[in-house]
């Protein structure tokens, strides 16, 4: 038997998973028989159950939702902690990358909590409509998240099983650092034309959320999510590792820098999730997504003011850049 | 509504209703506290068992024969200090001695060379405190604290007199006692000088039970092991690293064990759940009735009965968190620590250092709240939805 799977982080994070699947499940069930004989306009008894039996659905929707957005920090934690484990990890870097199926899990987990959080604005907007206006739409989208949570969840089985502990894995300098001179950004940028871009999307994206521009924000939001996750892998964690060769989106997770990664990451990843889910809103009702945008606003404010303050922080101490 | 009313109403209505959620808060409380208990536990052993690692030398030589260690000679100090990047070179002797009465007391003897520079790192803090100088002069040792006690009670106060593996009586001064707070590595040992270790030991004065060198450099770590292994045919070399990865791997097992286990007991807990509230709620359908006529939508009641379990959850697992705290860190945890530690050749006066991380605290949560929360989640709806005219029959 793999003795990862005896880790306790894993042993949680596994059992958690599986249970919140189950229950899941039962949701999806009872969705499908919704879908299939809903009509908000008839008045029969077949309606009124039905009826009824959304609640379940989105009770249960809820109750999982809050538990995906607990087990992310908790899955990149157990990560973490296997790397006294795991030959030649030395950050979750390493252990994610021990087979073909972790990083892939760690993308469709960062997606997942992308949708439930469209899904749980797109159904406030609707519970609060009391005509289910966005009914078809969600349930079909609730349907899709049980698809991806289901291939989530055979992703979480088939990674944990296939570390294996006798097989060194790579460091995140190698997966990251020296690349032997190609150039790991993309759109051929340099680190000064990403960095100018950078805050020239922060200021974009700011005015585009101030004056609610849904199709606007829906291009460039993810792009600056984009442009935002190589510059704090490139740029910015340089100065949060104090050490211009180290490149690495996990080794900020950890204690040495104060965990100061959670916060990096939740606060851009929540700030571009409230931006889109508001735009997506926006375009399907045409209402109005001021209180979504401000929240993703002083998100986005916070990320960039953390990641500056970094290097503002490191020329004052030491009078030179890195 | 309003939420300071709704909040209000909510746990006016827990107050009221206090006797039938204590069932189910009685049975959290013990779950979360055994699981809490064995978990902070196994995570002290863990930090003590790291910070104690920590303070090891980088690598042991030892020397083997059928796959049992022997001792070794000192001769091969020599071919190691050739290999550059190697700091400090220091042999040493060590092994068990066992007491000759009805009773024996096992005790680990380890034998240092006071005047070298102190390779390993929690002796050079032991040893810093004494004075070097009146501990060489004369046959003196240093115990542990449970050694202490043994030697109080069979009268060797002052000294104690070892019969020799090779047949002689050596009499050794007690000079002075370690500290309780490391008892869980140094309760039974006994640092004499090299020269007496190798004499209670019966060693022959050029072998030595193995060596040990620190590498400042951490990135030569593999370079030096392959290097050293190169060396000999019998040589064995142990790394910290394999160290800390085997403790790791055998606490991950004794750990993960319990949990596998204790997932039965979860589903057990489930089910009892699952019953009690079908129980419990289908007693509540009057109020829901009335609440209900009175203007309170589906989302109101499903609400009010979701933050009542959120309420009872919390307050349990924080009861519990707290009770299993005491338990551990300020009572030592009886009973429990039995099962850890074994009793034999064990005194049981540990102090566990005290760590709370809040990883362990989330896997709790995690452990308690997600069956929890998936074995009521029918049956509040299915008390949220009932017809307000059905109830009121």
């Amino acid at each position: 038997m793999n003795t990862i799977l005896l880790n306790r982080g894993v042993i949680v994070y596994l059992s958690s998973e599986i249970v919140l699947w189950g229950i899941f499940a039962i949701a999806f069930v009872v969705m499908i028989s919704i879908l299939y004989g809903w009509d908000f306009d008839k008045y029969t008894q077949k309606q009124y159950i039905l009826q009824k039996r959304a609640w379940l659905t989105v009770t249960i929707l809820s109750f999982v939702s809050i538990f995906k957005f607990l087990l992310l920090p908790y899955f990149v934690y157990t990560i973490d902690t296997l790397k006294d484990i795991v030959p030649g990890a030395m950050c979750a870097a390493g252990v994610i990358s021990a087979n073909s199926y972790g990083l892939k899990l760690l993308l469709l987990k960062i997606l997942i909590l992308f949708g439930f959080t469209l899904w749980i604005i797109l159904n406030r907007y609707d519970l609060n409509a009391k005509n289910y206006p966005l009914f078809k739409i969600k349930s079909w989208f609730f349907i899709l998240l049980f698809v991806a949570l289901t291939v989530e969840l055979w992703l979480d089985i088939k990674y944990f099983l296939h570390i294996d502990i006798n097989i060194p894995v790579s460091c995140c300098s190698a997966l990251f650092g020296q690349l032997e001179g190609a150039n790991p950004l993309p759109f051929g940028l340099n680190t000064n034309t990403m960095l100018l871009l950078f805050y020239i999307l922060y200021m974009l994206s700011m005015l585009l959320l101030f004056s609610s521009e849904a199709w606007l924000i829906l291009i460039v939001i993810p792009l600056f999510g984009v442009i935002s996750y190589y510059s704090v892998v490139y740029f910015f964690g340089t100065y949060i590792y104090e050490l211009p060769t180290h490149k690495c989106p996990f080794c900020m997770l950890q204690k040495d820098y104060y965990y100061i990664g959670y916060l990096i990451w939740s606060s851009l990843f929540g700030a571009v999730y409230l931006s889109l889910s508001g735009a997506i809103l926006q375009l399907l009702t045409k209402s109005n997504s001021k209180n979504l945008y401000q929240w993703s606003m002083k998100l986005f404010t916070l990320f960039v003011a953390v990641c500056s303050l970094y290097i503002i922080t490191y020329y004052i101490r030491s009078g030179v850049l890195l | 509504m309003q939420n300071r009313l709704f909040l209000n109403y909510l746990l006016i209505s827990l107050l009221k209703e206090r006797s039938r959620h204590i069932g189910v808060v009685l049975l959290s409380l013990l779950l979360i506290f055994l699981l809490s208990s064995v978990l902070f536990i196994s995570t002290s052993i863990q930090t003590t068992i790291q910070n104690a690692i920590k303070s090891e030398p980088d690598f042991v030589i030892q020397r083997v024969k059928g796959g049992l260690m022997v001792p070794l000679p000192l001769s091969w100090i020599d071919d190691i200090e050739d290999i550059r990047g190697i700091s400090t070179i220091q042999p040493r002797v060590w092994g068990r001695y066992t007491t000759a009465s009805s009773e024996p007391e096992t005790m680990l003897i380890v034998g240092i060379d006071p005047l070298d520079p102190q390779s390993n790192r929690a002796f050079s803090k032991i040893m810093n405190q004494t004075d070097i100088k009146s501990f060489l002069d004369g046959n003196n040792m240093i115990v542990g604290s449970d050694i202490a006690k043994w030697m109080d009670m069979h009268y060797a106060k002052k000294s104690y007199r070892f019969l020799s593996l090779g047949g002689e009586f050596i009499s050794v001064n007690r000079f002075a006692t370690l500290p309780k707070s490391s008892n869980l590595i140094s309760g039974d040992m006994v640092i004499v000088p090299l020269e007496l270790a190798q004499k209670i030991l019966n060693y022959d004065t050029q072998n030595v039970t193995d060596i040990i060198l620190n590498v400042p450099n951490h990135a030569e770590w593999s370079n030096l092991k392959s290097k050293l292994e190169e060396l000999h045919y019998d040589i064995r070399v142990v790394s910290k690293q394999d160290s800390i990865k085997a403790y790791k791997q055998m606490f991950d097992y004794k750990g993960g064990f319990f949990l596998a286990l204790f997932m039965i007991v979860l589903l057990a807990f489930a089910m009892i759940l699952y019953q009690r509230y079908t129980q419990v709620l289908s007693t509540e359908k009057k109020q829901i009735g009335i609440l209900r006529a009175l203007g309170w939508s589906v989302q109101d009641v499903l609400r009010l009965k979701m933050y009542e379990t959120v309420i009872v959850i919390i307050f349990s697992y924080i009861l519990a968190v707290t009770l299993a705290y005491i338990y551990v860190f300020i009572a030592h945890a009886p009973l429990l620590q039995q099962i850890f530690l074994g009793t034999d050749g064990y005194s049981g006066n540990t102090e566990w250092i005290p760590v709370i991380n809040l990883p362990t605290l989330m896997s709790i949560l995690l452990l308690y709240a997600v069956p929890y929360f998936s074995a009521v989640i029918i049956p509040v709806w299915r008390i949220a939805v009932t017809d307000p005219k059905e109830a009121m029959l």
